[in-house]
């Protein structure tokens, strides 16, 4: 996991500036909440971006994330970390605008990327193989594909994937092991 | 493909940057939220009486027609005996099916029903189709 990972394995460690800047906007500081968004924009729309695969949208779901997240900040109950609770929220918030406006269904066939001519340099090959992955987790049913894209957002964490989901940790363990599966059947189709 | 390298390649993201103007967007949204006059509640306390008189009305009129429609019985029905005598006759009523459904029907019942299907029916399938992005 190349900046993402960073970004937020250095933005775990902020867990008290998170604290002390909830802190300060709830006692009516709205300027702190900058510090907020600054530490966290890059995990919400990396995020976004793994449900919605467009670039402008993801920013838009990010913001109205931003914009729940700042309306709710009395609800964190500081029971969890603050990057939990942001987190769940934002999940929350994507999966509702994309239910109530989906990203257009794509195939299989739609997903599979044109075999690039210079293919045989196994680098290009290999590249041209894992956008392809990619893109077919994308052609998933909502359910398995955010449970994938929760798990490997957090780095393969399934307690974390859980949480953010608001679901059981088996649940998740039972969708990601079915999405994979479906994920191999359409690979396997589409080659 | 292995489970191995499914999470290698899953693993690895787009690597997207925030553009320049987001934190500014962002901050300019959540001053706009936060200078916003926060929203009127509804006023319960003075709307109360007024409520509370509106229900007293409609009990009155249904009693008052009750008793214009004569059971003989409620004219002379007074305190917790009235509720017994509504009861009875609205058990009457009932028991009628057949006339029931007749004067219902004189009444035009049936097309208000199927007012209220299709009413009902044009609010929730359009809100359907949308959902599955029909």
């Amino acid at each position: 996991m190349a900046r993402i990972g960073r970004t937020y394995e250095g933005a775990r460690v902020s867990a008290s500036d998170d604290q002390s800047d909830v802190e300060k906007v709830l006692a009516g500081n709205v300027d702190s909440f900058e510090n907020i968004v600054r530490r966290w924009q890059g995990p919400l729309i990396n995020l976004a971006y793994r449900f919605c695969r467009e670039r402008g949208r993801a920013e838009d779901l990010a913001q109205e994330a931003f914009l729940r997240a700042y309306r709710a900040l009395g609800q964190w109950r500081k029971d969890s970390a603050f990057s939990t609770w942001l987190f769940a929220l934002a999940t929350n918030v994507y999966r509702s605008e994309l239910r109530r406006i989906p990203v257009g269904i794509v195939s299989i066939e739609d997903v599979s990327e044109p075999r690039d001519p210079r293919a045989d340099d196994n680098t290009l090959e290999t590249h041209d193989r894992n956008r392809s992955v990619r893109r077919a987790v994308f052609t998933l049913p909502p359910k398995y594909r955010e449970a994938l894209d929760l798990f490997y957002f957090h780095e393969m964490d399934v307690p974390a994937a859980a949480q953010s989901l608001g679901l059981p940790e088996g649940t998740v363990k039972a969708r990601l092991f079915r999405g994979r599966e479906l994920l191999r059947g359409k690979l396997k189709e589409s080659v | 493909m292995t489970d191995d390298e499914l999470d290698r390649i899953l693993s690895r993201t787009d690597d997207l940057e925030p553009s320049s103007g987001f934190t500014r967007n962002v901050m300019d949204a959540i001053r706009r939220e936060a200078s916003a006059p926060p929203p009127i509640l509804f006023p319960w306390k003075r709307a109360l009486p007024g409520l509370v008189l509106c229900v007293l009305s409609l009990v009155g009129m249904f009693v008052a027609e009750l008793m214009r429609l004569g059971s003989p019985g409620l004219h002379q029905s007074s305190g917790p005996s009235i509720w017994v005598a509504i009861g009875t006759f609205l058990w009457t009523e009932l028991s009628d099916l057949d006339g029931l459904l007749r004067t219902a029907n004189a009444g035009g019942l049936g097309w208000i029903i199927l007012a209220l299907i299709l009413t009902f029916a044009s609010v929730t399938v359009p809100l359907r189709l949308i959902r599955r992005g029909i």
